[in-house]
């Protein structure tokens, strides 16, 4: 019976690290510093014709998908 | 980008512009727009400042992580999504034509 409890308790304690494993690799923006309902920051950058370019100029008017990427040249 | 390009008119339609950011300088994201055809803004982002706000800086590479941010009209950010869930736009398409749907 001791032997029996044992082994139920090691399956609980793998399976939970397993779930746990699982949730990281399935949720990778759970390390995120900003979440799903935070205010955006603003900026303002210049794109590459040189024309200034601010995030709150889009409020009211349209959504952004706001794509940040490596390096120009480059894939993705 | 690429991809984005090729979705543009897609999300155009649901009132979603797309910006692409990144640490390269105005000249070399303005030759690499050219190279690939990409006719939507690629902001130059030179120090890092907003991709370290955004919390996408990747101190290794010193450059930004590979991630979309969706923002809505409100300002607040409807969907991240980070690296390999980052380069294909589709989903970010299919949520703005359901937000679309909805209004």
């Amino acid at each position: 019976m001791r032997k029996l409890l044992l082994c139920t308790a090691l399956v609980c304690l793998w399976s939970s690290t397993v779930v746990a494993q699982a949730r990281s690799v399935a949720n990778p923006t759970a390390e995120m510093k900003l979440k799903v309902g935070d205010a955006a920051p603003d900026f303002t950058l210049h794109d590459q014709n040189g024309k200034t370019v601010k995030l709150s100029d889009f409020r009211g008017k349209e959504n952004v998908a706001l794509a940040f990427y490596v390096f120009a040249f480059t894939g993705g | 980008m690429k991809a984005f390009q090729q979705n543009l008119d897609k999300l155009k339609a649901t009132d979603t512009q797309v910006l692409g950011v990144s640490m390269d300088s105005t000249p070399a994201n303005h030759a690499w727009a050219e190279q690939i055809g990409v006719t939507f803004p690629l902001l130059s982002d030179w120090g890092g400042d907003v991709t370290k706000q955004y919390g996408v800086y990747n101190e290794q590479y010193k450059a930004a992580r590979r991630a979309t941010f969706l923002i809505d009209k409100q300002g607040k950010i409807a969907q991240i999504h980070v690296d390999r869930t980052a380069l294909d736009p589709t989903n970010i398409v299919e949520v703005c034509q359901r937000r679309k749907l909805k209004e």
